[in-house]
């Protein structure tokens, strides 16, 4: 149990992009989840895994969305909360449907990129790397390489998105 | 119904350079200006930000999602590897268990085998007891007494509770006191029974300790061995070697020997 100051800086780190404290939290409780969802779900420990790590990336998607403005005092017990209606399917998003719709389906197309890509696009638009990094990163010869590689990869992913969108 | 949404495609590279800062400040102005006149363009433009916002919530929620996969990834692996050299250091201990265990129960079956013969007091009796050979049967024709005799026939047959029954029928003023004394104590110690030895040993003391019967060296033998099969070891030693000591002592090669053997010890 944290106090509210702790509980309002891990909040604030969150939502500058700084996920250790969510990483940590997931390597702390993974095994005692994986026991608490066998015996309340009878979830082998590789499906226990997996819904462990979804509910935590959605925590952190109610934070960076702005869905939750403060931090439950138990964060432990909330991510199980969480994980229990995820099983019980009786999740609800929370965010007006055409935008969390929205953010769904670019995910979905964002996991069909390569794998280059999805990197280019998340050091870019998550990590903030300028193009400079970038290309250090990814082994490109300049920063100018590496910007007309992201924009691409962005053309790409809105190319893939326009079809979807008619459809929706 | 909604409008379509308009293509972002022909402007996309411009408002790119845009978010991106990649135009000069000349540049810059003229592409704000043309965002308050132009409405496709800034259509384009709205469309762009909400993209560009959407894909910092994908990039994130990707991010962390690969972040954890790769860390159970480790988790498993590290889980995988300590289960390996659990199991490995669990089938070491097995195989120095059984290794252990066969080797106790090899040594075990070699002792067994090999071990020394340690002879029990009752052999050791049955070896360096030389036991009172009784009358002669001359002796007993000789003084015609049939009483004595009778006693004399059921010790050496054996019979040792009626040989002592019939010995103590005897009078004591048809025979020496010292002979009736000293058989009595023999008979007991033949019964080879410790309350038996224990009782024999007043009557043969008596005997040895009485200098001028010629029985009391044989008795000194005796009761020397009641102490010894007693386990009384000072007393017996002590008695014994002043039967060894005497040469007139019929039993003095006996008493040698029983000394020798080393087996009175404390």
């Amino acid at each position: 149990m944290s106090t509210p100051q702790q509980l309002a800086e891990v909040l604030t780190s969150l939502r500058v992009g700084n996920q250790s404290y969510l990483v940590r939290f997931y390597e702390q409780n993974r095994a005692l989840f994986a026991r608490w969802a066998r015996r309340q779900h009878q979830l082998e420990p590789g499906a226990a895994h997996e819904l462990l790590r979804t509910v935590v990336v959605e925590f952190y998607d109610q934070v960076a969305d702005g869905r939750l403005t403060k931090l439950p005092p138990d964060v432990r017990a909330y991510v199980y909360g969480l994980a229990d209606e995820r099983v019980r399917a009786t999740s609800t998003d929370g965010l007006p449907v055409s935008e969390s719709g929205r953010r769904q389906r670019l995910l979905a197309l964002f996991r069909t990129l390569g794998l280059d890509c999805q990197k280019m696009l998340m050091y870019f638009y998550f990590r903030g790397y300028n193009f400079e990094k970038m290309a250090g990163k990814m082994g490109f010869a300049n920063s100018n390489v590496a910007r007309m590689q992201k924009s691409t990869c962005l053309r790409k992913l809105y190319e893939l998105q326009r079809p979807a969108e008619a459809v929706a | 119904m909604s409008l379509p949404a308009p293509d972002l495609r022909p402007y996309l590279e411009e408002l790119e350079c845009f978010a991106d800062g990649q135009l000069s400040a000349a540049e810059q102005e003229a592409f704000e200006a043309r965002l308050e006149t132009d409405a496709d363009l800034y259509q384009a433009y709205q469309l762009y930000e909400q993209l560009t916002a959407d894909l910092r919530w994908v990039a994130g929620h990707e991010t962390l999602y690969q972040r954890l996969l790769a860390l159970d990834q480790r988790l498993d692996q590290r889980e995988v590897a300590l289960t390996r050299v659990r199991r490995r250091q669990r089938r070491t201990q097995r195989r120095w268990a059984v290794g252990v265990v066969a080797a106790a129960v090899a040594l075990l079956a070699l002792w067994l085998v090999w071990r020394p013969t340690i002879p029990n007091a009752a052999d050791n009796w049955i070896r360096y007891y030389v036991p009172e050979a009784g009358l002669s049967s001359a002796v007993m024709r000789e003084s015609q007494r049939p009483l004595l005799a009778e006693a004399m026939r059921q010790y050496h047959e054996g019979h040792y509770d009626p040989a002592l029954y019939t010995l103590r029928r005897i009078s004591s003023n048809t025979i020496g006191q010292d002979t009736l004394t000293y058989y009595n104590g023999i008979f007991l110690l033949s019964q080879n029974e410790p309350e038996a030895i224990q009782a024999a040993q007043p009557f043969l003391r008596r005997v040895a300790m009485q200098a001028d019967s010629r029985l009391a060296g044989q008795a000194r033998y005796h009761l020397g061995m009641a102490y010894w099969r007693n386990q009384q070891i000072t007393a017996a030693r002590n008695t014994l070697r002043a039967v060894a000591n005497d040469a007139r002592n019929p039993y003095q090669d006996a008493a040698r020997q029983v000394l020798r053997s080393g087996l009175i010890k404390e």
